[in-house]
Order: C-alpha cells, then structure tokens, then sequence
C-alpha cells in the first residue's frame, strides 16, 4: 500500500468481524426464520383451509 | 430492544470501508451455499426413518407394527419409510409439515403419549388427522409409488380387480378403503356420528308414559330388578318396547318377541320366521317360563321347518334410552348405510335382499367400513327391516 490507512487498524479487524457475523450468524437465522414461518403460516392456513388437495 | 435494531440497522446500512465488494459479494454467495446446502441436509435428516423412531414413541408403536405388513418386507424388496407416506413430497407442504412438527416436540417434552396406554387412547384422534390428510389430497403419498395407470388388472386377482378396476375409474382415493394396513387401526373406532349422539341425548331428555310404546335408540343390558344388579340380557338397538313401569332412574320394559323352539332359545327375534335379533337373553332367564312368558303356540317355519313361537319378556333397564318412533334412527342409519357402503361400490337397495339374506351379505361386507359396532346392528337391523320381506313392490 502506498498511502497509509486513514483509519487504524482496530476498525478494519471490527469490520471484518462484523462482515462473518452478518455472513455466518444473522442472514442464516433470518433466513431459518423466514423459511419456518412461510411453514408456519403455511400450516396456519391449512387449519383455517383444511389440508392441502390434489396437485400443486 | 429497539436500540438493538437500530444498532444492528445502521451497522447494515453503512457502506464498508476495507472489504472490497469482490470479496463481500463472494464472502455472501459462499455463505449462501454452504447455508442452502447444510439447511437442506438437515431436512433430510429430518426426514429419515432413523430420526423418526428416534423417539421411543414412534420406536414402540408404529413402527413395531409397520414391521407386521407388507410395506416392511415383500417379494419385490421394496419398501416404504415412515417418511415416504407420512411426510408431503412437496415442498411448500414439506416445510409445512416439518413446522407442525414442533407440536409433536411438544407432546414429546411433556410426554403426551409416553406410554402405550396414552398411545391407545390418542391413536383414533391421530389415525383421524392423517386420513383426513390423505383424503383432502387423494391418497397423493400412496401414488407416489402405487399408481392406476400402471396397475396391470390381468396378474390382479380377481377379487382385488373386482374392487380396483372402478375405483381406478372414478380416481379414488387410497385411503378411502385401505386404512390400517401399515399400522393397526384403533381399536374403539368409536368416533360416535354426531347424528346417532344427538338422538341418544333427545332420548336421554324425554319423559316416557307408562303404557306407551316406543323404540330402543342404543342397545341396553337388561336386568332382573329396578336396582339393576342381576343382569338379565341386552336388548338391541331400535327394538320396539312397551314401558310398562317407572321406578327412580330404572323403567320396566315388555318386550315383544318370537323366537325358535330349539336349544335354549336365548335369542329372541322380532318377528316370526325372521332372523332379526331383538335381544339376547342369559341361559337361566331364557329357560324361566315365568320371565319368557309365551304369547301364542308355535308354528313352523315353512322355509327352515322350524317351529317359531311367540314370546314376551318383561325387564328392567336403564332408563334414558327410548325414542317415541323408530324413524329418526332408520333415517341415521339410511344415511350411514348409503356414504358408508358408497365409498366402494353402488350399495344395493334395501328391498333387493330379504330379511334373512342381509345378515351374511352385510356381515361380508361391514369390515370395510369404519361403523361402530352399535351403528353396525342398527344399520343391519335397517337393511332387514327394510328388506324385501317388509316393502311392498319389491322383488
């Protein structure tokens, strides 16, 4: 590197960790939050509805 | 907690600093495919029959009888887990599924079923949300495998192509005729008709007089005293009765009767030469001609040769159980008769088979349906007295 990082290097190592963070922890439980409640509301309507029918 | 959103929101929002978008769009899209991956695999253990017997009540029940049946071990080496039937192939209804599982979580945390006994008590509202589930997508878990279209009705026997070939016709479902093959049915199947409780409770806040007639609407033990404690013999359903009596919550009924002069004649018909049982009488009471009091001489059968005579017998009962008329239970079991026997063939009309015919035919017949045995004997007992025997014009 040519020019010297303006900010130090404390905030490039806080970046990073929150980049895995969001990568490994927050965006796979939201998306096992997502995925369990569209099945949940899914069931949901099959009280409401009765069971699914034939096909699709 | 709103803080803590916010915090997280701005983190999000911020532009980064050091990571070049190269390597956070990489960083996102490897994630994404270990997650999808790993997500995915976890479902298929999910979906496995060792996950499911994981649980000492799936291990203990259904699954030791599973291994009783065809779908366990067969010629062809071809089998089904509890997976393959019990869980949606589809995606949507997969998901569904997995979440209504959390529920089955539940009754495991608080043992719900934790012991064979429980289990028993709670298989005919289980068995009842799974054929209901069948029903609602025509048997879609079975047809992933069995399928109309590839059955071959010359290597059917006769019998079972007797039944497929108009089911395949009208695209029957599965499971309107084949439940309990994996596992055992529930033994009570006493799902009770609404219908048939609904005319037990008018019955059981009608008044009834002395001196009038009237009609059983469930079956009742009979007993030699008002105190009901010296058992006497059961009465059928929907048998006509004259209350004679009235003491506290026991009623004297006179029951009316024919029955065959041979052996002991314990049971009692409701009309001459005519195998309908009205009731069933212990040995010592049949033989005491001072209870089984004879009405008229008998006279022989000319169909059997057997000599019937007429009877009448006066005991004590529960009372609660009398309906002023019979039609409302022979509308119950018209209606029983006609969905339950429709489900697989065209039932035949009442007045195609005499009074003496239907007891084989139904008997062949009721142990593809799911009635109750006390709906059983009142739909028998419609069809005889509904057969040709009682209806004018028939053959």
């Amino acid at each position: 590197m040519h020019k010297t990082s303006p900010t130090p290097v404390h905030s490039r190592r806080r970046e990073w960790l929150t980049f895995l963070l969001i990568t490994a922890v927050f965006f796979p439980l939201l998306s096992v939050m997502a995925v369990g409640g569209y099945g949940f509301i899914v069931w949901m309507l099959q009280i409401v509805f009765g069971p699914p029918g034939h096909g699709a | 907690m709103l803080t803590l959103f916010k915090k997280i929101w701005n983190t999000l929002k911020r532009p980064s600093v050091h990571i070049s978008l190269g390597v956070l769009t990489l960083g996102g899209f490897v994630a994404g495919v270990i997650f999808w991956g790993g997500f995915n695999t976890a479902l298929e253990v999910t979906n496995t029959e060792k996950f499911c017997i994981g649980c000492h009540e799936m291990q203990n029940n259904v699954y030791q009888e599973l291994q009783e049946t065809i779908h366990w071990s067969n010629r062809s080496g071809v089998r089904a887990t509890c997976p393959d039937c019990h869980v949606p192939h589809n995606w949507t209804d997969k998901i569904a599924r997995k979440m209504q599982a959390s529920k089955e979580v539940w009754g495991k945390v608080f043992g719900t079923i934790d012991t064979r006994e429980k289990f028993l008590e709670k298989r005919l509202e289980l068995a009842q949300h799974e054929w209901s589930r069948f029903s609602a997508n025509g048997s879609l878990e079975c047809r992933n495998c069995h399928d109309y279209n590839s059955m071959n009705w010359d290597v059917m026997s006769d019998k079972a192509r007797r039944f497929m070939k108009p089911a395949a016709e009208r695209n029957q479902s599965c499971i309107d005729c084949h439940k309990g093959i994996a596992h055992h049915l529930p033994e009570q199947m006493t799902f009770k008709d609404p219908a048939l409780d609904q005319l037990e409770q008018r019955a059981q806040g009608l008044s009834p007089d002395e001196g009038s007639n009237y009609y059983t609407v469930k079956a009742v033990t009979l007993y030699l005293d008002p105190e009901l404690t010296q058992e006497a013999g059961e009465l059928e359903a929907a048998s006509p009765v004259k209350l004679l009596e009235e003491n506290g919550d026991s009623v004297k009924l006179l029951v009316p009767a024919w029955r065959k002069t041979r052996g002991f004649g314990r049971v009692l018909y409701e009309d001459f030469g005519m195998n309908i049982t009205s009731l069933v009488l212990e040995k010592e009471v049949a033989q005491n001609e001072e209870l089984v009091q004879l009405v008229s001489e008998a006279r022989v059968d000319e169909m059997t040769g057997l000599p019937w005579e007429q009877v009448e017998v006066a005991l004590w009962t529960q009372s609660g159980a009398l309906l002023p008329e019979a039609e409302d239970l022979w509308g119950y079991a018209r209606d029983t008769y006609r969905s339950a026997c429709s489900v697989c063939h065209s039932q035949p009309a009442e007045a195609h088979f005499d009074a003496n015919t239907w007891p084989g035919m139904f008997a062949g017949m009721v142990g593809f349906t799911n009635m109750d045995a006390d709906t059983q004997a009142l739909v028998l007992k419609y069809l005889q007295k509904h057969s040709s025997d009682y209806s004018d014009g028939a053959h």
